[in-house]
């Protein structure tokens, strides 16, 4: 027989040129699913270690490797830093398999998968686990880590552009990573290239995006970055819009209108026009966060500007008085560890089961708590979540526009409507999580899962993040010219969750690409 | 700014796959380019023909034996493979006409030395028997765009060339893997660009020098072109390779005291060169160009005519035969 599958040609496990084949790999299960492909958790054989690994369709592309696969792979194998996904290698599975006439059945039945290292958690998962409330401490060092990745980044010239907590993995020793760069982009530092405004899930997309600025840099990740943060501190998702007009609502709501004053040049961005307000509306943001301390709200003020040129950086938010204050950032290794966050299938089967359980438990209940989360376990005491006063704020609001399916996770790019999986069922009640031990009701939330609370060892100084990975301030070979995403590309954006409202959005408010 | 932007490019470039990866030494690439040409050896000997089939998932399988290969052995001489000097004058005139397709659709420069450097990397694992050059030539073409965001359509350039865009998309994986899925790489015309820039800086030049050294600029560009045909970019980094064109360039419009201005370049980079060390280099950059040669159409024609016999010899007599009807060459990878 002639034929010789790719694979078969390197004798060897590792070929002097080339990728291997997937067949290193044993895979344990499938972690995630999104429209670029299935994740799967798998251990190298030949090793033992276990990764994760993300395959990449190829079979629905007009235009063969999607291009987003290679801006990832682009931007992965360029950036190394400890709060970044590790891209390990990539692999490729076997080729066609082979029919008795020795002819390929099929013309796409070899894959190309993106092999990372594993890891256990995503952030949203973590703080959506029942009876897991983070500490003061604990969310210091996970928006430090945030930040000191995200700085990476941006000195890099890498817009991640798709900042949300599913996209935050976190391990077993405490460390958080950056992952799926799928819509990532360099940028250049002069901010000339138009690039595209439909990036970014919708609960996370800075006002400027909303306003279709196709001119904008390092500080759309820092809104983003903004609304975790609160989000954390919160307990919950702090501006759940369903569609643009209404996220561009709740954000005037929270941080005011824009207009010439507080933001110099709005009014020449696109659909500014579109979009103002019939009237000016004045910032709530010390108001509705009043139960944050004082540094918090400090940083998240900053991170919440509307003109993203006042925005604080990724650096200077690393200097806030918020991160050098009592209680301290704790060391990640000395949080606790989590079961792992994995369990794609078994969860599905369990989550079907105590669906079933809810329904009976909330027919006998009557009155569903409001919050799937709770805020952190507070230094003083204990606060409840306020309650957003003098906004109006159905509770249906929390109700994400219809999922797309379970796809918690996060190397891949489980597209579906913001905030991904059903977080927030309309109720408010826990019962869409993945997390088979998700304990119904907001009632058992005490049950001793809790991280140590208090005075955690001080952040060490060597996780400090010197201020510059390897510079690289002119973007050698990474102009980005005037590609829009719209183009020929399109179809591999298309339908890419971080634009919640999937291809038709663009008809439906007349935005451009 | 108190450090030349290109040293920055420069930091960038000491951590990349570019340099940890595909900067190889002269006897490298020697035995390299020996082993390609033996694997193809082999697999004539062995299946009495060369080209390889890609899928577009990027597997790959030799064609199917000839049932009559042995009687063809007998009734014909056995096709002859390429030696290794053939190989590279195939992929030499390739290369060139890499630099002509991109003109052709007006693409800058970092797309075409990208293509280039794809292709040098691409044939240091196959051998043009096993992979047709002018496939190769387009599908790296095609990657270069796609990896530098300088979009065309797989149709289009297929059309642009007269040439099926299927066979563009089939080959698209092999390369990508073959190049180990590292897409970044660098050119010297950006770093020729800062040069410049900091020269303009240094001697605080105005007006007619200015323009002087915009020109020693443009000339440089042209010289590059000419390093970027060369096996330079697979055996100097992309700084030498700029210093090189720039040198070269100031030949011709002698602005410069280079010398004083490659010491003070080297001080400021705290670089562990020496002067010597780096003339050495650009000297072997200057001999390579110096050296090269592109194949000329007769070259092509005796060249073309074994690849063709040795990667498909049942296609290439049905070729002759069909040699009387049509001037046309026949592709046996185009169906």
């Amino acid at each position: 027989m002639a034929l010789a599958a790719f694979g078969q040609l390197n004798a060897d496990d590792i070929p002097s040129w080339g990728s291997r084949s997937v067949d290193c790999f044993e895979k344990l299960e499938q972690i995630g699913e999104g429209t670029y492909g299935q994740v799967y958790m798998a251990r190298e054989i030949k090793t033992g270690e276990i990764v994760a690994l993300k395959k990449i369709r190829m079979d629905n592309e007009k235009e063969g490797f999607p291009i987003t696969a290679i801006r990832e792979i682009k931007i992965l194998k360029k950036l190394d830093h400890e709060n970044i996904i590790k891209l390990k290698e990539i692999v490729t599975s076997q080729g066609p398999e082979v029919d008795e006439q020795g002819k390929p059945d099929s013309k796409y039945n070899g894959n190309i998968y993106m092999v990372f290292e594993y890891m256990d958690h995503d952030l949203t998962g973590l703080a959506d686990r029942p009876g897991l409330r983070f500490t003061i401490p604990q969310i210091k060092c996970y928006m430090k880590q945030l930040l000191t990745g995200l700085h990476y980044c941006h000195v890099n010239q890498v817009l991640h552009r798709d900042i949300k907590g599913s996209n935050l993995l976190i391990d077993n020793e405490g460390t958080l990573k950056l992952a799926d760069f799928g819509l990532a982009r360099s940028f250049s530092g002069d901010h000339n290239a138009n690039l595209t405004n439909r990036v970014i899930t919708l609960w996370y997309r800075p006002p400027e995006l909303l306003l279709g600025a196709t001119k904008y840099g390092p500080a759309v990740d820092m809104w983003s970055v903004g609304c975790i943060f609160a989000e954390l501190l919160h307990g919950k998702p702090i501006l759940p819009g369903k569609n643009e007009p209404e996220q561009l609502n709740k954000i005037f709501e929270l941080c005011g209108s824009p207009n010439e004053i507080n933001w110099p040049g709005v009014s020449k961005i696109p659909w500014y026009n579109k979009f103002k307000p019939a009237r000016q509306m004045n910032k709530h943001l010390r108001e509705v966060f009043r139960n944050f301390d004082r540094h918090a709200l400090d940083l998240l003020e900053k991170m919440l500007i509307l003109d993203p040129s006042q925005r604080i950086s990724a650096k200077d938010a690393l200097d806030a008085e918020y991160f050098w204050t009592d209680p301290l950032p704790c060391d990640p290794k000395s949080l606790p560890k989590y079961e792992s966050s994995h369990e794609f299938q078994t969860k599905k089967k369990r989550q079907q089961q105590r669906q079933n359980e809810e329904i009976a438990k909330r027919q006998k209940l009557q009155h569903p708590q409001q919050h799937a989360r709770l805020p952190p376990i507070q230094q003083t005491g204990q606060a409840h979540p306020q309650h957003w006063t003098g906004l109006n704020h159905p509770v249906s609001n929390y109700q994400p526009p219809a999922s797309a399916g379970p796809s918690h996770h996060h190397y891949g790019k489980p597209r579906g409507p913001p905030g991904g999986p059903n977080r927030y069922p309309p109720s408010g009640n826990p019962s869409g999580g993945y997390y088979p031990d998700r304990g119904g009701q907001g009632g058992g939330y005490t049950s001793g899962s809790y991280p140590p609370q208090g005075r955690a060892p001080p952040y060490s100084g060597s996780s400090v993040p010197a201020s510059g990975p390897r510079g690289a301030v002119s973007g050698y070979g990474v102009a980005p010219a005037n590609y829009s995403q719209g183009g020929q590309y399109a179809g591999s954006g298309a339908g890419r969750g971080p634009n919640p409202m999937g291809g038709n959005r663009s008809q439906q408010y007349g935005w451009q690409q | 700014m108190s450090r030349p932007s290109f040293l920055n490019n420069m930091a960038d470039f000491l951590t990349s796959t570019h340099r940890a990866k595909w900067i190889f030494s002269p006897q490298d690439l020697k035995e390299k380019y020996k082993a390609a040409n033996q694997r193809a050896r082999q697999t004539l000997e062995k299946y009495g023909a060369t080209r390889m089939e890609v899928d577009v998932d990027g597997s790959l399988s030799y064609p199917e034996p000839q049932t009559d290969a042995k009687d063809n052995v007998e009734k014909h001489s056995r096709p002859k493979p390429l030696k290794t000097e053939e190989e590279q004058l195939l992929r030499a005139f390739y290369e060139f006409k890499i630099q002509d397709v991109c003109d052709a659709f007006k693409f800058p420069r970092k797309i075409q030395a990208t293509a280039l450097i794809y292709f040098k990397r691409f044939y240091l694992q196959w051998s043009v028997m096993e992979h047709h050059p002018k496939h190769i030539m387009l599908t790296c073409i095609y990657a270069a765009c796609k990896a530098e965001e300088n979009h065309v359509s797989a149709e289009e350039l297929g059309k642009g060339i007269e040439q099926d865009h299927q066979m563009i998309l089939n080959n698209e994986i092999i390369v990508f893997q073959s190049l180990g899925f590292d897409l970044i790489v660098y050119a010297p015309y950006r770093t020729l660009d800062g040069l410049v820039n900091d020269l303009e800086d240094s001697l605080q030049a105005k007006d007619e020098q200015l323009q002087m050294l915009r020109d020693m600029n443009e000339t440089a560009k042209i010289e590059a072109d000419k390093i970027m045909l060369t096996d330079a970019p697979l055996l100097f980094p992309p700084g030498q390779l700029a210093l090189a064109a720039l040198r070269k360039s100031n030949e011709v419009h002698g602005v410069l005291d280079l010398e004083r201005y490659l010491e003070s370049l080297l001080s400021r980079q705290h670089s562990t060169h020496t002067i010597s060390e780096l003339t050495v280099s650009l000297n072997a950059i200057d001999s390579l160009v110096s050296k090269h040669e592109t194949p000329t159409a007769t070259d092509m024609k005796h060249i073309d005519r074994k690849l063709k016999s040795c990667r498909d010899p049942s296609s290439h007599e049905k070729s002759k035969k069909r040699k009387h009807r049509s001037k046309e060459t026949s592709n046996p990878l185009q169906a």
